[in-house]
């Protein structure tokens, strides 16, 4: 990949939305696999959860919005701005790095 | 009997003689190689007659071959062995080191008469740590401090004079509380001998006359070792000495001064009476920790770093105090090994300071700006040797701390360790003000200040080493402070 | 004799001489160093310990069994790749700390007795920080410093609890401690500040983002594995320990879906999967032990994977923030794709080899019937998805083109092959899980691979994704934004100071007057102690000898008295 993108520079991977659709519709049906694999292996449960259908993914689904919904919330809580705890000289913002690394 | 039986004395003798020739030779260079031949055979001596404690058990011999208690024994345990061992190396190394810096501070007339001196001091402080007669050690005890009044005011500053004066008065008052005190043991028991008067004591323990002599013998070696609040005579006697003289005295007068009072409290009068049924322990203990602190904090107002390091002394005799005023095994161990510790770190302290005086001339703060380039192997000796004075892990100060600690902890005074910590704290401030001079000040201009020469810098080295050896490889120092220690606990009920 | 140090040895050895060489010759010893390194651990034997006595201690510098042996392999491994990713360095302070850093960490782990563990744990904390104040910005000065006083101040812990524990006549000996004594607790919190428990936390998500690029490759892979290592063996079956770390592996989450500098949310992906391990340690079972050692094997790998990747970025772009990358993937792809393996490899996906060692933990946590535990691990790995190995990748390489597309370019080749070989490894133990199995403290015969764990996994972190992606899509999702989010550090960097500023300042008039007053009375209670002790003090003058001989007077008067009392 890398070699052809470098030498045509306009065309990479996600420049393309229809790649990106790809990707999202790939998503999309690996999860109804699994849906659908729930039903049809049967799976050993060590917890009565467990035996509930889809438990995984929607634990997993649920989870995950909580968690990006909650954090949303702490930002009211506890974000300031950048120079909160006093103001530092920044390391270089563009180019390289270079100064503390090549030393 | 061959030369071997005859060491006890001849670690004595050889110095003593080659104090009297010295003055003979008119050069200088002659009598410093003579000082300094004796110096070594002593303390190649030292080393073969601790070996045959330790191999054999304590040395007797018996002066002239008369059988004590009439005659004079002299006898050689370990805890003597030790102390020996510890005057003898810091002779032998502050003499190989002193021909510079004494050519230097000395009037080139009065240095043969300088060496005799100090060989006369040296023999002085050996005959201590090697008889078991107490009228015999008080000799002793006089020779060295007659002859430290005549080494300090040869001193290039017209003060020394006064400090050796007032030494001289103190000194004397010292040793006159001695001999009284020895004197009225010598009332109670008819004997001179160590051993004997430890037998007979404990039935006369309870009369007056034995308490008196306690007193007078406690606060006889209180002033000769410079214990809070009798310390007064040394500060200056130390700033004041030529540096070769300070070096020697910091590291071996005191010392031989505190095993003298360890002799009489453990093995004449034993821990019973001295530390349990007097209240010497308590007294030993404040006097101790006041020194700690007080001296301490003198130094970390010191403009002159002679001085500074002349009240740090001071503090180190008040850790040496406590260990002992601890009366059990751990602190009296801590303070056998402090003896050892501090000689090293104060011999290397003050000989770099010779160095320094040496090469520039004046001992105030202001005059080690910038010596951390200029000079920078003594800097770095006295970098290492303060660590070790503060009592940093990987130093021998540490060592004799740290069991000074446990000792204060096993009584369960942990205040007391806190108390010594402060005091390290304290330890860390002066010696610090001393390094930021050196590596942080910026130097004076158009000085030309160099290195020390090589003959002042490999005797020094040779003690920081020590330092830092005796800091990781504890084998020698413990072992040789907790057996003697055990001996002198064993050697009475 | 020269057992006794001897797995500390090879790395303390190349250290020193890294601070001698140069060049090529300094890149060949400091790669020989770990190689050397490891091939001595082949030689011993577990079972083997070398008895050493100091000023009258029973020391015990190498204690060799089958749990130090692993995480000393474990060290050598991560130092040899860190060697590698740090080879385009000339930074001689950087490489001499990593190497002697490393040392310390192997040091701790074969230490067999509290003493010497407390000697390689505060060698550890000064080591360490030298890799924060390489970065050489004052923000890392201040950082490195905060780091190293919270370090400090858990060996002074450790020494404490040491002291107390030998007090209590048990010895040096660093066996299974426990929480029933003082000495313990305060050895559990030594360790927990180490291992980073919640609360004690800071100083890892406030020092690591400031350190250098390779500096932060190491340190992730050494302090909080001693740490792990410790809890271990000192702590195992502690049940605090089961709770501690179920929390450890939630709240950091949080955090790390708002963190902006991508890798500071890896210090906090860091924290949760080292909850994973504390949760292990504390049920203590052989399984779960198993568990919590593996996953600190396989952690190193793959959370030194993702701060490699991000320390390229951060080589070639200079910037760190994740408001101000993106669309890399075009300029790096190598990179990009090595950073999904570690990404892949966090989150547990089957055939990567955080999979096989995360299910060890979580299955052990349900066969001893923590239910609520289980579940608040599950909701943390999907939330490990969701952060580490989503967000990491998306930001830096996908997102929107940022400023720094049209500069970047693949880090140094160095940088490359360090990161190939860790990911070949996360791959190569995902799928051969048993290599790993084998090296283990405990015996065991579990196996990750069957479809009921296969496919719960793969159905957990595919609806984690689900819910990125419709999150992304509805725009819920909070925004990468420029902003520091406080934490518990909150209350040392801002409360503690700012209450004792407040409080003088609200007591006003009068609390000046007091604070007047008090200063005159320190000052001046200084003064009286200058004025006894400078140099024309009561205390310091030259005194007169009459009163010398006073002095005397007084002391033999006294004692007299004392005597005959």
């Amino acid at each position: 990949m890398s070699d052809k993108d470098l030498k045509r520079p306009k065309s990479h991977l996600f420049d393309n939305p229809k790649n990106v659709t790809r990707v999202i519709r790939g998503l999309l049906l690996l999860c109804l696999v699994l849906v659908v694999l729930d039903a049809v292996i049967h799976r050993h449960t060590a917890h009565p959860w467990e035996k509930v259908f889809a438990f995984y993914p929607m634990y997993g689904f649920v989870a995950c919005v909580t968690l990006v919904l909650l954090a949303k919330g702490l930002r009211k809580l506890v974000m300031r701005s950048d120079d909160y705890y006093g103001r530092f000289e920044e390391p270089p913002e563009d180019g390289p790095a270079s100064r503390s690394d090549d030393v | 009997m061959s030369a071997l039986d005859h060491l006890p004395i001849l670690v004595v003798l050889i110095p003593l003689l080659t104090a009297v020739i010295c003055p003979l030779f008119q050069n200088g260079r002659t009598a410093w190689k003579l000082a300094l031949g004796a110096a070594w055979s002593s303390f190649a001596i030292a080393c073969m007659l601790l070996h045959q404690v330790l191999n054999s058990g304590t040395v007797r011999y018996q002066l002239g071959g008369w059988e004590p208690p009439w005659g004079i024994e002299y006898r050689i345990d370990v805890l003597g062995g030790f102390v020996l061992l510890i005057v003898t190396s810091i002779a032998a190394l502050v003499l190989s080191y002193a021909r510079r810096s004494v050519e230097d501070e000395i009037r080139p007339g009065r240095i043969s008469f300088f060496y005799a001196a100090f060989l006369l001091a040296f023999s002085g402080l050996a005959g201590i740590t090697v008889t078991g007669d107490a009228f015999n050690l008080f000799v002793f005890l006089e020779i060295s401090s007659l002859s430290s009044y005549a080494l300090i005011s040869a001193g290039r500053d017209r003060r020394s004079l006064n400090a050796a004066f007032q030494y001289l008065i103190m000194g004397s008052i010292g040793a006159t509380f001695i001999l009284i005190g020895i004197g009225f043991l010598y009332m109670m028991t008819g004997t001179l001998n160590m051993d004997d008067l430890a037998v007979r004591l404990p039935e006369v323990a309870d009369t007056r006359t034995v308490r008196a002599g306690f007193a007078f013998l406690t606060v006889g070696f209180g002033l000769k070792l410079a214990l809070f609040p009798l310390h007064l005579w040394l500060p200056n006697a130390y700033a004041y000495a030529p540096s070769v003289v300070t070096a020697f005295l910091a590291a071996t007068a005191t010392k031989v001064a505190v095993y003298a009072l360890l002799r009489f409290l453990l093995g004449i009068f034993g821990v019973g009476f001295s530390l349990m049924s007097m209240p010497f322990d308590m007294i030993l203990i404040g006097l101790g920790l006041a020194g700690i602190l007080s001296a301490s904090l003198v130094a970390v107002f010191q403009q002159n770093v002679k001085r500074m390091l002349a009240y740090s002394s001071v503090a180190q005799i008040g850790y040496i105090a406590l260990g002992i005023g601890l009366a059990s095994h751990t602190g009296i161990s801590a303070a056998v090994m402090h003896l050892f510790n501090h000689a090293l770190m104060k011999g290397a302290l003050f000989m770099s300071l010779g160095a320094v005086a040496y090469r520039v001339g004046a001992m105030h703060i202001s005059d080690f700006a910038g010596l951390g380039r200029r000079m920078p192997f003594t800097m770095a000796a006295i970098a290492i040797a303060g660590l070790s004075l503060i009592g940093i892990p990987g130093t021998a100060g540490f060592i004799s701390k740290w069991f000074l600690v446990l000792g204060t902890l096993e009584q369960g005074w942990w205040p007391l360790a806190v108390l010594i910590l402060l005091g390290s704290f304290l330890a860390l401030i002066y010696v610090g003000r001393i390094l930021e001079a050196a590596y942080f000040g910026t130097p004076k201009e158009n000085s030309a200040v160099r290195e020390a020469p090589l003959s002042m810098l490999i005797p020094i080295w040779i003690l920081v080493i020590a330092n830092v050896y005796f800091g990781l490889n504890t084998e020698l120092t413990v072992g040789l402070a907790t057996q003697a220690t055990t001996d002198l606990f064993e050697a009475l009920p | 004799m020269m057992f006794n140090f001897a797995p500390v040895l090879p790395l303390l050895i190349g250290a020193f001489f890294a601070a001698l060489t140069r060049g090529r010759v300094r890149a060949l010893l400091m790669l020989a160093t770990p190689v050397v390194g490891a091939v001595l651990l082949y030689t011993f034997t577990p079972g083997t310990t070398v008895p050493v006595e100091w000023m009258g201690l029973e020391l015990t510098p190498v204690r060799v069994d089958r749990l130090s042996l692993l995480f000393g392999y474990l060290f050598h491994l991560a130092a040899f790749l860190g060697v590698i990713y740090s080879l385009h360095l000339k930074d001689t302070l950087q490489l001499v700390a990593s190497l002697a850093y490393a040392a310390c960490a192997v040091g701790a782990v074969f230490a067999g007795d509290l003493l010497t563990l407390f000697l390689y744990w505060e060698a550890l904390a000064v080591t360490s920080a030298a890799l924060v104040f390489a970065r050489r910005s004052e923000r890392a000065f201040a950082a490195g410093l905060r780091y190293l006083l919270i370090q400090v101040l858990s060996g002074v812990l450790l020494l404490a609890g040491a002291i107390a524990w030998a007090k209590g006549g048990h010895g040096l000996e660093f066996g299974h401690i426990g929480t029933g004594s003082i000495a313990g607790k305060l050895i559990f919190v030594a360790f927990g500040i180490k291992a980073g428990f919640p609360l004690l936390h800071n100083w890892l998500t406030d020092a690591y983002p400031e350190a250098t690029p390779s500096g932060t490759v190491f340190l992730s892979a050494f302090t909080t594995k001693v740490a792990i290592y410790s809890l271990a063996r000192g702590f195992g079956g502690t049940e605090m320990l089961v709770y501690i770390g179920a929390a450890m592996a939630c709240f950091p989450i949080f955090y790390a879906v708002i963190a902006n500098d991508l890798r500071r949310v890896l210090a906090y992906s860091l924290i949760n999967q080292l909850g994973f391990m504390v949760v292990g340690i504390g049920i203590g079972t052989e399984l779960a032990i198993n568990g919590a050692v593996a996953h600190a094997f396989n952690d190193v790998l793959f959370k030194g994977l993702l701060m490699m990747s991000m320390g390229a970025v951060l080589h070639v772009t200079g910037e760190m923030r994740g408001s101000e990358l993106g669309g890399l993937y075009k300029r790096m792809p190598k990179t990009a794709i090595l950073c999904m393996v570690g990404a892949a490899s966090i989150s547990a996906f089957p055939l990567f080899n955080g999979f096989v060692s995360k299910s060890m933990i979580v299955t052990a946590v349900l066969e001893e019937g923590y239910e609520w535990v289980w579940l608040a691990l599950l909701f943390a790995a999907a939330g490990v998805f969701h952060h580490a190995g989503i967000k990491i990748p998306f930001f830096a390489f996908f997102s929107h083109d940022s400023k720094h597309v049209k500069q970047a370019h693949e880090p140094p080749t160095n940088m490359l092959v360090a990161m190939t070989i860790a990911a070949a490894l996360c791959i190569g133990i995902g799928c051969f899980p048993g290599t790993l199995y084998r090296l283990l403290p405990y015996p065991t015969g579990y196996s990750p691979y069957d479809s009921s764990h296969v496919l719960a996994q793969m159905q957990l972190l595919a609806f984690s994704a689900l819910a990125f992606l419709s999150l992304k899509i509805y725009k819920i999702y909070p925004p990468e934004l420029r902003s520091v989010n406080l934490d518990a550090e909150w209350i040392y960097r801002r409360l503690v100071p700012n209450a004792f500023r407040h409080a003088l300042a609200a007591v006003g008039r009068v609390g000046n007057q007091v604070r007047s007053h008090s200063f005159r009375l320190v000052s001046s209670s200084i003064l009286a102690l200058a004025r006894h002790h400078r140099s024309e003090g009561v205390l310091a003058r030259s005194w007169p000898t009459g009163s010398m001989v006073l002095w005397v007077a007084v002391l033999l008067g006294t004692t007299l008295l004392l005597y005959y009392l």
